[in-house]
């Protein structure tokens, strides 16, 4: 069986400034959380390695600037994804009525093949603010919304205490590793984090 | 192939044409015959006319002429003669001189007879765009001024020179051909092949042809054949190279500041270029060099992404520069002697170039600022400051009371003012958090930067609020400590920079764009461009331009990364900023600088073949690793190093300077003037 690259799976996070994007990648990939991150401006992504099976995907994990002003930098970013993360804050409920606008502004930008089938994954964030007394958006109405856009898997979470965040990404995951065994569409020629040293064992090492 | 291993020009599929036909007949020399004899038995073997040196930035001051080899026994000889200046019934045919230029400059950089035996080696430049052009380095270290061939050619020139003598492909710089390098082991053994023809070379180099000046200035001849009239006495020299230097020493002794400029800059070039690894060894003597650069030159070290070699010992050869070094931060006492008796500034731009090499010391910056961002004027005196102070304290507060009498009645109809109010109250509790000035719950400070921000969405309401502007704010603030004198600074720097904030990003694109054809010009960016494999080029920088982390695409397209002074400590951010608001040398110095950490870490970049994936993460992790120093030396050096090109590459308005047409559009310097 020859030896087979490691796929990399592209996933984008996008969602209204501030709704926690930049802390939910973290806490997915570092499993901390800092109240001092940064607003971000550009864009910047981590990698995690998960494992499907018997096999090692790398996931890219792509963080945007929220700010709209921005958006036409970020687009470039959008290109090659395989699953799209819509974030906002359950606080805000702008951030929520957005989500419509951040989706069609992603499939316009990625042009995914089928954009009727392309993963999307919702996650209302910040839920453990005020032991939920802020809360402006429900979690019905949300799920009502991801019903109907194609019955868009919907997790609450919290970046802060790491709710949630851990089942979130493994259904970012798969979903983005189902929609990549589907198109075939982004194998990029990606230097091996790893060093190859799993795969290369066979051969000889000079 | 073997030969490709030669490092020599075969490797090179353009010179292996031109090497391939065995009697070449370059276009460039279709109008001589090669069996013309030149006076003296000197057989000519290569013409080019409007072959031209750019003694200056200024077109006008160009100096074309013709550069030709000549052959003299088994030695080669290389000959520049310019045009005379011909104010009525030129031959237009040539493009001809200004007229208007000194004899003597002309004469200064003629280059008479050179033998090859004194050349070290040839850089050539060949640009997609722009002109072609070679620069011709002696033994001594010295070197002429680069030789623009207007008419193209640079490679049938080398294809030509290769045939008389011995040129090697420099391992380091493939751009760089060396000449009878015999001083290197590893690049004797490796041209071998041509050892032979050089050494005859090599044993006529006792015989070093010192032409008298003749006034030769004019080789045209009616039959358009070029027969060069010089007597050629001869001498015999003892040491040729060192004599060749000394003429040319002579000749620089003779000129204003501007060819020295040129020259030390000139040498820098060369330097920086060629001296790098196993080619660095005994080439120039440092006193003779000091003649040349500024004394403050010549200290720095030449620092590429590449730490040199070996023998530690050749530090010290590398008095030619980089950049100069940096100096001590402006104190009180200096600063003072800068103000007349009633607080004028009156030799701004001599304190623009202090401030620009060191900085200001911090107790400082909360005066040196205002003038530096151009809210004071530096030939205001104190009392006129006093008053603008207190004027422009009321006006502030007439605004801020605009945002703060809003009722929430208001608000909830207002969705402009909660949409931005929401945006700053986010980014304030996320700025500059770490910095213990701006630390802790319900910090007043965070509070102030709120309120700068919010009065200045309502003072620039067209502009507004724009993620980033609180980094840009925030040490202002820390600077100034007081809340009006910042908002007024902020708005001076929002003059210059408002456009990279724009909804189209402009600003952003057109500092692209420069970029983009910054790194392709090779006097910037020398040595090989990147190959075009590498489609994405990341530029980082922290300025005081919303940049930081620019990438451009090769097919055009460009990604803007903005990022606000994340890449540099707080203090360093503050003395970048002050260096760069200076306006010395250039308002885009830090486009230089972005192209100066590019350079720094090509190799790395290069090397290890990063896709654009890579780049990126390699370029936000950059984050704490950049020397600033170095990389301002970096970015001086590069700019007297491009010279016109590297601002010709510059759009008009780019940022920050302001829009050529609508500098009033979002902020109207009358006012301040009217209140003077």
């Amino acid at each position: 069986m020859p030896a087979r690259r490691r796929a990399l799976l592209k996933v984008i996070i996008l969602g209204d400034s501030g709704v926690g994007k930049t802390s939910l990648m973290n806490q997915y990939v570092n499993k901390k959380f800092s109240n001092q991150y940064k607003a971000t401006i550009g864009a910047d992504f981590l990698t995690k390695e998960v494992q499907f099976e018997d096999r090692l995907f790398t996931l890219q994990i792509w963080d945007t600037a929220g700010q709209e002003r921005f958006q036409s930098l970020g687009v470039a970013f959008y290109r090659g994804a395989d699953c799209c993360v819509l974030v906002y804050d359950v606080n805000v409920a702008k951030s929520f009525e957005n989500l419509n606008n951040w989706r069609e502004e992603f499939l316009i930008q990625a042009s995914p093949s089928d954009p009727d089938n392309f993963p999307f994954v919702v996650l209302g964030n910040k839920v453990d603010v005020d032991g939920g007394n802020s809360r402006v958006v429900s979690e019905k109405k949300a799920r009502a919304w991801c019903a109907s856009k194609g019955n868009i898997p919907y997790f609450e979470t919290s970046a802060k205490e790491g709710l949630n965040v851990e089942e979130a990404f493994q259904v970012i995951a798969k979903n983005a590793l189902k929609s990549e065994e589907e198109e075939e569409i982004y194998l990029p020629d990606t230097i091996d984090v790893t060093g190859g040293s799993q795969q290369r064992s066979s051969g000889c090492e000079c | 192939m073997q030969e490709a291993e030669l490092q020599d020009l075969a490797d090179d599929a353009d010179y292996a044409v031109a090497i391939a036909s065995e009697k070449p007949a370059p276009k460039s020399i279709t109008r001589m015959d090669s069996k013309k004899s030149e006076p003296d038995g000197a057989e000519l073997v290569y013409l080019k006319d409007n072959v031209t040196i750019h003694p200056t930035q200024y077109a006008s001051e160009r100096i074309s002429g013709r550069l030709r080899l000549t052959k003299q026994g088994a030695s080669v000889f290389l000959t520049w003669i310019p045009y005379k200046a011909s104010p009525s019934g030129a031959d237009s045919m040539f493009q001809s001189s200004n007229p208007n230029l000194l004899d003597r400059d002309r004469s200064l950089y003629t280059i008479r007879a050179v033998p090859f035996t004194d050349v070290r080696s040839i850089r050539r430049h060949t640009p997609t765009l722009g002109w072609q052009y070679i620069i011709v380095v002696l033994s001594s270290g010295l070197a002429f001024p680069p030789l623009y061939f207007y008419n193209g050619g640079v490679r049938e020139f080398l294809a030509t020179l290769k045939q008389h003598v011995s040129l090697i492909r420099s391992a380091d710089d493939a751009n760089v051909f060396l000449v009878n390098d015999f001083q290197d082991p590893l690049q004797r053994s490796l041209s071998s092949l041509e050892l032979p023809r050089a050494l005859s070379i090599a044993n006529s180099a006792s015989t070093s042809v010192i032409p008298a000046p003749s006034g030769e200035t004019s080789a045209r001849t009616d039959d358009g054949l070029s027969i060069i009239q010089h007597t050629g006495r001869r001498q015999k020299v003892n040491d040729p190279a060192r004599d060749i230097s000394i003429q040319v020493l002579e000749k620089f002794s003779l000129v204003t500041k501007f060819a020295r400029d040129t020259t030390s800059q000139l040498l820098r070039e060369i330097q920086s270029d060629t001296f790098s690894a196993n080619d660095r060894k005994n080439r120039i003597p440092a006193p003779l060099s000091n003649n040349i650069t500024e004394p403050e030159n010549s200290i720095a070290s030449v620092s590429d992404e590449i730490p040199v070699a070996a023998d530690p010992h050749e530090v010290d050869k590398i008095s030619l520069v980089w950049g100069k070094p940096r100096q001590t931060p402006l104190g009180a006492g200096e600063w003072a002697t800068f103000l007349d008796a009633e607080g004028r500034i009156l030799d701004s731009t001599g304190l623009r170039k202090r401030i620009f090499y060191g900085g200001v010391e911090h107790r400082l910056r909360k005066e040196a600022w205002k003038f530096l961002l151009g809210y004071y004027g530096y030939d205001s005196t104190f009392a006129e400051r006093e008053y603008l102070a207190s004027v422009k304290k009321e006006e502030y507060e007439t605004m801020k009371r605009q945002w703060q009498s809003i009722t929430p009645a208001q608000a909830k109809r207002f969705t402009k003012f909660r949409e931005r109010k929401g945006l700053i109250d986010k980014d304030v509790v996320r700025t500059d958090r770490t910095v213990s000035f701006y630390d802790g719950d319900d910090n007043p400070n965070v509070r102030i930067l709120r309120d700068i921000l919010l009065t200045y969405s309502f003072y620039n309401f067209d502009l507004g609020y724009c993620q980033g502007m609180s980094d840009l704010l925030s040490p202002i603030l820390f600077v100034m400590k007081d809340e009006q004198e910042s908002f007024w600074c902020f708005v001076a720097l929002m003059e210059r920079l408002g456009p990279n904030f724009n909804r189209d990003q402009a600003g952003m694109h057109s500092q692209l764009f420069a970029l983009s054809k910054m790194k392709t010009e090779k006097r910037i960016v020398r040595k090989k461009p990147f190959p075009t494999i590498w489609k994405f080029h990341p530029i980082v920088c922290r300025s005081n331009l919303v940049t930081s982390k620019l990438i451009a695409t090769e097919d055009g397209k460009v990604t803007a990364l903005p990022n606000y002074k994340r890449e540099l400590e707080y203090e360093e951010t503050m003395l970048l900023w002050e260096v760069l608001w200076t306006h010395h040398l250039s308002e885009h110095l830090h486009l230089y600088l972005c192209v100066a950490i590019l350079k720094r870490h090509r190799k790395k970049i290069m090397g290890e073949q990063m896709d654009f994936d890579t780049l990126l993460k390699f370029i936000n992790e950059l984050s704490g690793h950049i020397d600033l120093n170095a990389a301002l030396r970096d970015a001086e050096a590069l700019f007297f190093c491009a010279g016109e090109n590297g601002e010709a590459c510059i759009p008009p308005g780019t940022p920050p300077s302001l829009p050529a047409e609508d500098t009033s559009l979002m902020y109207s310097q009358q006012d301040a003037d009217e209140i003077l």
